[in-house]
């Protein structure tokens, strides 16, 4: 039986020749996703007088590590940027997961009398929102957030749209058994949400977590909006300013050994796309492992309840 | 009046959860909901701040919109941001189901892990980074494209300031950097679908497009609805990093790269009228709003199991 | 459903009474910090917007000044630097939203003056100018203070310093010698040619002609606002405003400019760059066009770090743009108007404030050579600031090659300019305010790509022209023509 079954299975496959023609498909496909990036990382390793007369070369005539020795030199400033994208990104998550998995918990509880309105509370603000500039005047005014790094945690700290995925997340993988028999056990609601949801739906905070890091990690446009101080300036809003970017490495730097004639040896547009390199390389690195929890995220979210 | 305090006090834990989120979303979505009425004023600084400046400016009813209207921005943006999220939507669709499909025939599945992994990549990558990447192949003298060019006698071509070019151009990078995000979750559903499906249709005798079309599809439709729905719910919004960044807001190319939500932010910028940008802000929620409800309505129509509400 | 509604306006009622306990609570913050501005004891702080990259020494430069102004006028600065590309944009935004700030650096450039005072956005200066300013009336030129008035009131210190605006060619004096090129003959456009192709042909990785996105091939045109295509020509005698772009002039600069661009001279970029900043850091250009002072050169090899030259591009013309070219502002929304003017007067008058304003600190940024002339020390990188936007020039120290009197070369500099026509006629765009929005977005299309030779003008320029007229560029011109045309008949005030 078992044998036929396998025999079916092999049937099941498509033709020597089209699996090959697929493959071939996907593995352009693919390699032209993760070219760009390479071809940065040449561009970075290029002899600066080399790129300025041949261009952005594949295989560049002379390699040189020049870029990345002014970076490291220049160092602190980078890293300082580091530190603020670093930063905003590790206490966004937190405060997001924070806040994100208590109003889905509340609005995902049957026995909770309100959760109608708080559910149209949220998704109402899927639906319309005062735009750009109100919002500018309540962060900046209201909440004096501005050249603080709040300004680029809070207003990407809710979204109504995770809400809803781990709302269904909660209703969809936490039985509603387990917290009947903790409460006849006598446990408060915190203490059940604490001790038996949050374990229970830790795939789901892992996807949300992921996607908000992503989404901190990755943000610019508030840093352009609300920050002035150049100390608070973080590693994309850096990399924005493209035609001032290495005057402003060079001048935030505490290493005054860079004196005003050294200067001009600045391997200026081979060191931009080597801060272009370094910002994206944690990601480069860490996103192989995490991938699967961003899948689970649209596919959990799309189970509706 | 009494019940409603027992109410009250009977759910304090949950309205105690609900509590930090409800302030977020009354600060950061409702409050700016009432700052739009500056769109109908002629905005004049007053010492007291924003709120006692709109108070104090003067009301002009719809003048702001009429700025809007009297020259063609307004049906340019909006064709644009129409435009290209339809053209983004239909061939993200197709594409990314397609490569899905693709990917769960392969007999070697451990390649195709790896394509996976290489396609996911551009996902994770900000506007920022990409407006480089996109840089690097665009550059008059020293980009990839205008040398490929060079190598057939042909003339380096001025990408940043030739509008023509740029539909296509963003159409590719967004594609580019959304399709391997798509394709995975799609790929995530067929292999969910039931083997046994497919073994039925095999003793039948149904082709392999026949088991495509008559199984892969069908049973991916639920999704596709859903993830379709919700692009076209926000479809009257551009991505601004991809219509900022990449073009590298060069103002030749404005006639094809400008969406709402650019204009919005241009207007701010070159002419600070506030209430001038603010109507282009409201006019978007406005249409936007719209567009959800309508299609939100449609898909009701049609199967009311995938309406968002 | 009543209960619904019950419970609805509940929450609505609680949140907002949370807000208003929020807000009250700012407020009140606010108010006791407004109560000490009435000459308390406690010393008021002021908070200083100015242009330029912002520098890593500016609070500990200003926690000196702050030591110093304390004792003065019993006042504290706070300087905030926003970067040359984003100082109009932000402001805009931060005065719009009612930002906390007392002075405010604006001019015809950044941040336009006369725009936001017509708009409110500075305080009326008249009587505090007669109460606390009466030295710097007497130290700054009369032309700046009655040049910068608008609708007959003054909402602004400008800075004393150049009074014409000339521009000039700038070149990369290493270059310069290394190619043994001669500047002599260069003035016009079309005369920097033979340079600008050595250049290209013989080095490599350098821009020979650098420009970012603001840059416009020098017409002899004043401009009515500046970088709107509205302008009279400087040697006008019918007053007529015209469309910059439909004049011979600008067509042949932006021919020649194409022809500069297809050659190679100037990045194919510049169009879409932002600031040269990077280029000037790393001394990788060759030429650029900027606007002069009397000894600028010695001032630019300072800050670079190498020998910079200059040769004129243009006369000397004293137009609004150079009278309204560097003013401070006192915030219309500011706490402590008196406070500001007091310290506007003493930053103007007092050279060690001014200095230390400038410099940095003495023995950290700067060493004294003897008692005018001053060195930079390495650490001045850290604090390398523009002289032109922090007030009065003419009391700053000098750099280690100017002569002894170059304060008198500019005062001879001042007298020898040519008033523009239209000089002191500001124009008042409320009537056309939804046109000006209009042409502004053209203006956004067109302008950088035609000016820096991107596009080609022959089939470009009529299709730019055609989009202003779309636009309204012809209702906002009648009415500036209007404006002028009353302006002239009330003799010119």
């Amino acid at each position: 039986m078992a044998e036929v079954i396998r025999k079916k299975r092999d049937f099941h496959h498509i033709s020597r020749g089209w699996n090959w023609v697929l493959n071939l498909i996907a593995a352009v496909f693919a390699f032209l996703c993760v070219f760009p990036f390479l071809f940065v990382v040449i561009i970075s390793l290029t002899d600066e007088k080399t790129l300025a007369r041949d261009g952005y070369r594949l295989i560049p005539a002379k390699w040189s590590l020049e870029a990345y020795r002014f970076i490291f030199q220049t160092g602190d400033t980078l890293l300082r940027s580091y530190g603020v994208t670093l930063l905003v990104t590790v206490l966004g998550t937190l405060i997001s997961l924070i806040l994100i998995s208590l109003y889905a918990y509340a609005i995902s509880r049957k026995s909770f009398r309100y959760r109608r309105f708080f559910a149209i509370f949220a998704i109402l603000t899927m639906l319309f929102n005062g735009g750009m500039i109100p919002t500018y005047m309540v962060v900046t005014q209201l909440l004096s957030l501005k050249d603080t790094i709040w300004a680029m945690i809070l207003p990407l700290a809710m979204n109504a749209f995770y809400i809803m995925i781990l709302r269904t997340f909660y209703s969809t993988s936490v039985p509603d058994a387990i917290i009947e028999s903790g409460k006849i056990d006598g446990a408060g609601d915190f203490y059940i949400f604490l001790k038996i949801v949050l374990p229970l739906s830790l795939p789901g905070l892992a996807t949300i977590g992921l996607f908000s890091t992503l989404g901190y990690w990755n943000d610019w446009f508030n840093a352009l909006l609300y920050i002035e101080n150049p100390n608070l300036v973080p590693l994309q809003s850096m990399l924005m300013r493209i035609e001032s970017s290495i005057q402003f490495i060079q001048q935030n730097s505490a290493n005054s050994s860079l004196s005003m004639t050294a200067l001009q040896s600045i391997p200026q547009d081979t060191a931009r796309m080597a801060m272009v390199v370094l910002a994206t390389l944690p990601i480069v690195f860490a996103y192989p492992f995490f991938q699967r929890y961003f899948v689970q995220g649209l596919t959990v979210g799309a189970v509706k309840e | 009046m009494v019940q409603f305090f027992r109410n009250l006090a009977k759910n304090k834990v949950m309205l105690f959860m609900v509590l930090p989120g409800a302030i977020w979303f009354f600060f950061f979505s409702y409050l700016p909901l009432v700052g739009t009425i500056v769109a109908f004023k002629q905005y004049r600084f007053s010492r007291e701040g924003f709120w006692a400046s709109i108070a104090k400016s003067e009301w002009v009813g719809w003048d702001n919109f009429k700025f809007l209207f009297s020259t063609d921005d307004a049906y340019v943006i909006t064709r644009n941001t129409l435009l290209y999220n339809i053209a983004f939507i239909l061939l993200g669709l197709i594409l990314s189901v397609a490569m899905a499909i693709l990917l769960s025939e392969l007999v070697n599945k451990r390649l195709a892990k790896i394509y996976q992994t290489g396609m996911f990549l551009p996902y994770f990558l900000s506007w920022v980074i990409v407006g480089y990447f996109a840089f690097s192949f665009l550059s008059l003298d020293r980009g990839m494209l205008n040398q490929i060019l060079g190598w057939f006698g042909a003339d380096p071509v001025q990408w940043y300031s030739e509008s023509k070019y740029w539909p296509y151009i963003l159409v590719i990078v967004n594609l580019w950097k959304a399709i391997g995000y798509s394709s995975v979750v799609y790929l995530a559903s067929i292999l969910g679908i039931d083997k046994s499906l497919y073994e039925a249709a095999m003793i039948d005798g149904a082709s392999k497009w026949q088991q495509i079309r008559r199984i892969t599809i069908p049973m991916l439709s639920p999704i596709i609805i859903i993830m379709t729905l919700l692009a076209v719910g926000r479809i009257f919004y551009a991505d601004f990093g991809l219509f900022y960044q990449v073009p590298r807001d060069s103002g030749t190319l404005y006639s094809v790269t400008n969406v709402i939500d650019t204009y919005v932010y241009r207007g701010l910028k070159t002419t600070g009228e506030i209430g001038m940008s603010t109507a282009a802000g409201l006019y978007q929620s406005i249409v936007g709003f719209v567009l959800v409800i309508v299609s939100n309505f449609v898909v009701r129509k049609m199967d009311k199991d995938s309406a968002l509400f | 459903m009543s209960k619904m509604k019950t419970r609805f306006s509940f929450v609505l009622a609680t949140l907002l009474s949370l807000t208003l306990v929020l807000s009250a609570c700012g407020g009140s913050k606010e108010s006791a910090g407004g109560g000490s501005g009435t000459d308390g004891d406690k010393p008021v702080e002021l908070i200083w917007y100015t242009i330029g990259t912002p520098q890593k020494d500016v609070d500990k430069v200003m926690t000196e000044v702050s030591k110093y102004t304390k004792e003065k006028i019993n006042a504290t600065i706070k300087m905030k630097m926003i970067d040359w590309g984003d100082y109009s944009q932000k402001m805009q935004v931060n005065v719009a939203s009612g930002e906390p700030m007392d002075i405010i650096f604006t001019s015809s450039g950044g941040f336009d003056y006369v725009q936001n005072a017509r708009k409110g956005a500075f305080y009326k200066l008249d009587d505090l100018l007669d109460k606390y300013g009466q030295d710097l009336k007497k130290t700054i030129d009369p032309a700046f203070l009655s040049g910068s008035k608008v609708d007959a009131h003054n909402y602004g210190i400008p800075a004393n310093k150049e009074l014409p605006q000339q521009e000039v060619w700038r070149f990369n004096k290493n270059l310069l010698d290394k190619y043994k090129l001669d500047t002599s003959n260069i003035r016009s456009l079309d005369s920097l040619e033979p340079l600008l192709k050595t250049i290209k042909e013989k080095e490599t990785g350098v821009t020979a002609f650098a420009m970012d996105k603001n840059y416009v091939p020098y017409v002899p045109y004043d401009y009515i606002i500046q970088n709107l295509p509205m302008a009279v020509k400087l040697d006008t005698t019918d007053y007529k405003i015209v469309n910059i772009l439909e004049t011979p002039e600008m067509k042949e600069a932006l021919t020649t400019m194409h022809k500069y661009y297809k050659a190679g001279y100037v990045s194919p970029e510049a169009a879409t760059t932002g600031s040269t900043n990077d280029l000037m850091t790393s001394g990788n250009w060759f030429l650029d066009r900027a606007q002069t002072q009397p000894l600028a050169d010695n001032q630019w090899s300072a800050s670079y770090g190498y020998p910079v030259v200059s040769t004129p591009a243009s006369d000397a013309i004293i137009t609004n743009t150079s009278v309204q070219g560097s003013i401070m502002a006192i915030s219309a929304n500011s706490e402590h108007p008196e406070k500001a003017m007091e310290f506007l007067n003493l930053l103007n008058t007092d050279q060690k404030l001014r200095n230390m304003v400038d410099s940095g600190l003495e023995g950290t940024h700067y060493k004294k050579v003897d008692d005018k002339h001053i060195e930079n020390l390495p650490e001045s990188k850290n604090y390398d600031m523009p002289s032109y936007s922090l007030g009065n020039n003419m009391l700053l120290y000098l750099n280690p090659n100017d002569p002894d009197n170059k304060w008198d070369e500019f005062k001879k500099f001042n007298s020898a300019g040519t008033n523009s026509p239209i000089l002191s006629f500001n124009f008042d765009g409320t009537k056309v305010s939804s046109e000006l929005a209009a042409v502004q977005n053209v203006k956004e299309q067109f302008w950088a790509a035609l000016m820096t030779g991107t596009l080609d003008p022959e089939t470009n320029l009529p299709k730019a022209i055609e989009k202003f007229n779309q636009a309204g560029l012809d209702k906002v011109i009648a009415e500036a023509q209007k404006q002028l045309d009353a302006w002239r008949a009330g003799g010119g005030k």
